[in-house]
């Protein structure tokens, strides 16, 4: 395994296998059979930077490294992209 | 990259972590779970819920799976774990016979 990348939409986070050659599209592909929703209704934004992923353009080109978190966002509707959201959980420090 | 190679975690909080099952196999705990026969419900649905186990020390356990992977094939990094969740994340290691 090449490296892995962490896709994260509201309160999941899908730990996806992938190779700096792979592109965007590649990526949307895999997803598609996880979640059931075809590659042309899934939009990728790499979160360190806010950049939308381009479908025909590599991993590596676009700076997506080991360990990147993307976030996920769908279309709704056929229509527009929700807005990027990733859930917290309320106390980042929940020391028992 | 199938449905039925991957397992959801689920945290204390509810946040739900999608990773293949090799991954999920480094932990001893996981593995039991998921290969023994007809004993855990968890087998079949491919989903597994840790009460104890919050949600930023599960996100931490998940990348060490895949950190261990990564180590066990020849990639050579080092595993970053911040000074303030080594306690927490010890125990949940300890737990998952990791």
């Amino acid at each position: 395994m090449a490296m892995y990348i962490r896709v994260k939409r509201n309160k999941t986070t899908y730990f996806v296998q992938c190779d700096p050659t792979e592109t965007a599209l590649d990526i949307k592909q895999k997803l598609q059979t996880l979640i059931d929703e075809p590659s042309t209704n899934q939009c990728l934004t790499l979160v360190a930077t806010n950049d939308v992923l381009d479908d025909s353009k590599t991993l590596a080109e676009q700076k997506v490294e080991n360990d990147a978190v993307v976030a996920l966002t769908l279309r709704k509707d056929g229509n527009e992209f929700e807005e990027v959201y990733i859930a917290q959980p309320e106390n980042l420090k929940s020391f028992s | 990259m199938k449905k039925e190679d991957t397992v959801k975690l689920i945290s204390a909080e509810g946040f739900e972590f999608v990773i293949d099952k090799k991954a999920a196999m480094v932990s001893h705990t996981i593995r039991n779970m998921l290969t023994s026969p007809g004993g855990f419900a968890e087998t079949q649905l491919g989903e597994v819920t840790f009460p104890e186990i919050s949600t930023p020390i599960l996100e931490k356990v998940c990348q060490y799976f895949y950190w261990s992977l990564q180590y066990a094939s020849g990639m050579e990094t080092e595993f970053h774990i911040e000074p303030e969740i080594t306690l927490e994340l010890m125990m949940a290691a300890n737990y998952l016979h990791t």
